[in-house]
């Protein structure tokens, strides 16, 4: 009787183990696709909407908000449209506080937007500029490129105070 | 108006094709088409890539150094416009196009040269490898003690075609 039953637990044990073992090299398996699938698997990058965590590239004092509402298009907003955020993250001494709600400039956005010529361009963040109503900026810097394509929305001022236009 | 080149491939972007990567050093990086942006995407290298400009280059492929090469040069003064200078670049275009293209002909034959003398070496140092596998045409026919006779095998026809009918 104990002989049998001692047999029984080595059955056991040893199909578990081959259940961990199949686990294991079954996990094995996916590490070793993923490297492959990098870019199949890089996120598609879609419109700035609601929730979109953005930079904040000039000397306001703020340096994260999130988009709380898209000023234009169903969808949400793209490289030059304006929108509104809360300041999720601010420096101390800053123009604007923490859960302050302020209106903004996409500057910079990962999703590619097309030119007056058919061609596309994409930056490699989101970033963000802050704005007052009347669309004038906050801060008095700007940093990185900046997208020629800003002159057309009337944003003249944030265009003379950027380092880069692409 | 200008002609990019592609970052990936070295080819001739021209108005309204492919797609500019701004960085956020403000670096862009211009693509001919989606398949240069896939591969810029997979971190691939443009000199390990064989179809690209970059490798035949590097590899000796074609013609690096040439005079022809000099006229195709980014040049950042505007030239005012002459009409006699237009008429008389138009017609060079054709005369540098007919001279370089003479040219790389002559580099692909010189790089052809010893291919022919090389094909043929390696096919002689095949064949004094393994004449022992090739039998002459006439041993075979002399050859009767592996040949065996012929079986003639009953078929029955009629059997097949009655099941067909039913």
């Amino acid at each position: 009787m104990a002989t049998n039953s001692a047999s029984n637990c080595f059955r056991a044990g040893r199909s578990l183990l081959r259940g961990l073992s199949n686990v294991s090299s079954g996990m094995l398996r996916s590490q070793q696709e993923t490297p492959c699938n990098s870019f199949l698997a890089q996120q598609i990058r879609t419109f700035i909407q609601m929730r979109s965590n953005l930079k904040v590239v000039d000397n306001s004092g703020a340096k994260r908000v999130m988009c709380i509402q898209a000023l234009k298009g169903k969808k949400g907003a793209r490289l030059g449209d304006t929108i509104v955020a809360s300041v999720k993250e601010a420096q101390p001494g800053g123009k604007v506080k923490k859960g302050q709600v302020v209106y903004g400039v996409v500057v910079r956005a990962a999703m590619q937007k097309g030119r007056c010529d058919g061609s596309e361009v994409k930056f490699d963040d989101n970033a963000v500029v802050l704005v007052n109503k009347q669309g004038e900026p906050i801060g008095t810097r700007v940093f990185g490129p900046v997208p020629h394509e800003l002159r057309k929305k009337k944003h003249v001022k944030i265009l003379s105070l950027a380092q880069h236009i692409a | 108006m200008r002609l990019e080149k592609c970052w990936f491939c070295s080819s001739t972007v021209y108005p309204g094709h492919g797609i500019q990567f701004v960085r956020n050093d403000a670096k862009i990086f211009r693509f001919c088409r989606s398949k240069c942006h896939k591969n810029f995407k997979m971190k691939r290298n443009p000199r390990k890539v064989k179809w690209t400009k970059a490798y035949r280059r590097l590899h000796g492929k074609d013609m690096t150094q040439d005079a022809t090469f000099e006229f195709e040069r980014k040049r950042n003064r505007p030239e005012r416009y002459d009409r006699n200078l237009t008429e008389n670049t138009l017609k060079a275009i054709k005369t540098i196009d007919k001279v370089r293209s003479r040219r790389e002909e002559t580099h692909l034959k010189n790089r052809m040269k010893g291919k022919a003398a090389k094909e043929r070496r390696e096919a002689k140092k095949e064949h004094d490898q393994q004449i022992h596998m090739v039998v002459a045409p006439g041993a075979l026919a002399k050859d009767t003690s592996t040949k065996t006779a012929k079986v003639t095998v009953k078929v029955q026809h009629e059997l097949s075609e009655n099941r067909m009918e039913e």
